[in-house]
């Protein structure tokens, strides 16, 4: 079996690259393909904290580049979910306890192993980012509508194209709709204008994403979560399925419909 | 901002300041064109000054009138040079000025 390693990254940090991995990772997973999410943030480790994970880590994945014990002892099998997986990042180290030589071996054999192995990159285009990039087949790039973000955005798929990855995705996350009706959001095709790369999809400002994260739930096992039904469409296209990058729904309470017919929308 | 002042944006079309999303987009885009290029801040004022030796050597130009800046598409980037020339007076049109536009492409660009 010869699965896709898809490396998750941003330059910017704090954009929800551990929540894409994980939403994302489960909603593959809960179509019925092996995956695994590997946290490559090594020091600042949060993938298993996200996915409700945080106790059951016992090797982590600078134990597994530093041969103390097999790859196989350091993935957790999800319970909720008999096909999710995961790879904890060390809490205790830094960066240099993993080489971009090890991750492409480390991503050689999960390839093998797993339909798909989303690596979770930790914020920066340093080391960390240069270990999480080495071994993937394609990447994701998350941004949000702001300028900071999608100015490091660009960076990065400077870096990429430079590392000679093919294959680099587009994820716009948190995106508000009604900020953008009114113009004072930057819209998917301003955003797609400036970085001229591949949309894969776009996520919408969701409060359950917070909740879930409290609760160590996933959006994206949620029936109505708006942004989890996000994940789950690009899981699909991930998947090679035709799921339409649908504008996301506006709030169509009572006020703001009034709101439009005033301004003659 | 007041209340008034609230409603008055709201209910107007677009509102009555500029939408903010296009100070981002403008700003973004020149951000980008430096970032790209590998360019130095101060740049443009650089290329300026010696864009008015070269030519001054050979026309007679309004050095006060030139405008430089970058353009950035998703096709190219360019240097957009307006330098409007003092002609000299027994050849002056109605008018009075010509203007040369010159355009390079500075950075490399991306293809989709």
């Amino acid at each position: 079996m010869a699965g896709r390693v898809i490396t998750v990254t941003s330059g910017k940090g704090g954009v929800g690259k551990t929540t894409f991995s994980a939403n994302v990772s489960a909603a593959l997973a809960a179509l019925g393909k092996r995956a695994v999410a590997v946290d490559t943030d090594v020091g600042l480790r949060n993938l298993d904290i996200v996915m409700g994970l945080e106790n059951r880590i016992v090797y982590d994945l600078v134990d597994v580049v530093e041969g103390r014990c097999r790859l196989q002892k350091a993935i957790i099998r999800d319970k909720r979910i008999a096909t999710l997986h995961m790879l904890p990042a060390a809490q205790t180290r830094d960066k240099s306890a993993v080489t971009p030589d090890a991750m492409e071996k480390i991503c050689a054999e999960l390839r093998s192993q797993f339909d798909f192995t989303i690596v979770d990159s930790p914020a920066g285009i340093e080391s960390g980012f240069q270990n999480a990039i080495a071994g993937a087949d394609e990447v994701v790039i998350v941004t949000t509508p702001h300028v900071s973000a999608i100015r490091d955005a660009d960076r990065v798929i400077g870096l990429l194209e430079a590392a000679e990855k093919q294959q680099i995705h587009l994820v716009i996350n948190r995106l508000q709709p009604e900020m953008v009706r009114r113009g004072d959001m930057l819209d998917i095709s301003d955003i797609l204008d400036i970085l001229a790369i591949e949309l894969l999809g776009i996520i919408p400002e969701d409060e359950c994403i917070v909740v879930s994260s409290n609760r160590g739930e996933l959006a994206a096992l949620h029936a109505t979560s708006p942004a989890g039904q996000a994940y789950k469409n690009i899981a699909r296209r991930l998947l090679g399925e035709d799921v339409p990058v649908l504008p996301v729904e506006e709030d169509r309470g009572l006020l703001k419909r009034l709101a439009r017919l005033f301004k003659g929308q | 901002m007041g209340f008034l002042d609230t409603l008055v944006k709201r209910l107007s079309p677009g509102g009555y300041t500029q939408q903010s999303k296009h100070a981002a987009k403008e700003r973004l885009k020149l951000a980008l064109t430096y970032d790209r290029g590998g360019l130095a801040q101060g740049t443009i004022e650089q290329l300026r000054d010696e864009i008015i030796q070269v030519i001054a050597k050979h026309l007679a130009i309004n050095e006060d009138e030139i405008e430089i800046h970058f353009d950035r598409t998703s096709e190219q980037d360019k240097l957009i040079a307006s330098i409007p020339l003092r002609m000299p007076s027994r050849t002056r049109a109605k008018g009075g000025q010509a203007t040369t536009t010159a355009t390079k492409a500075p950075t490399q660009s991306r293809k989709k």
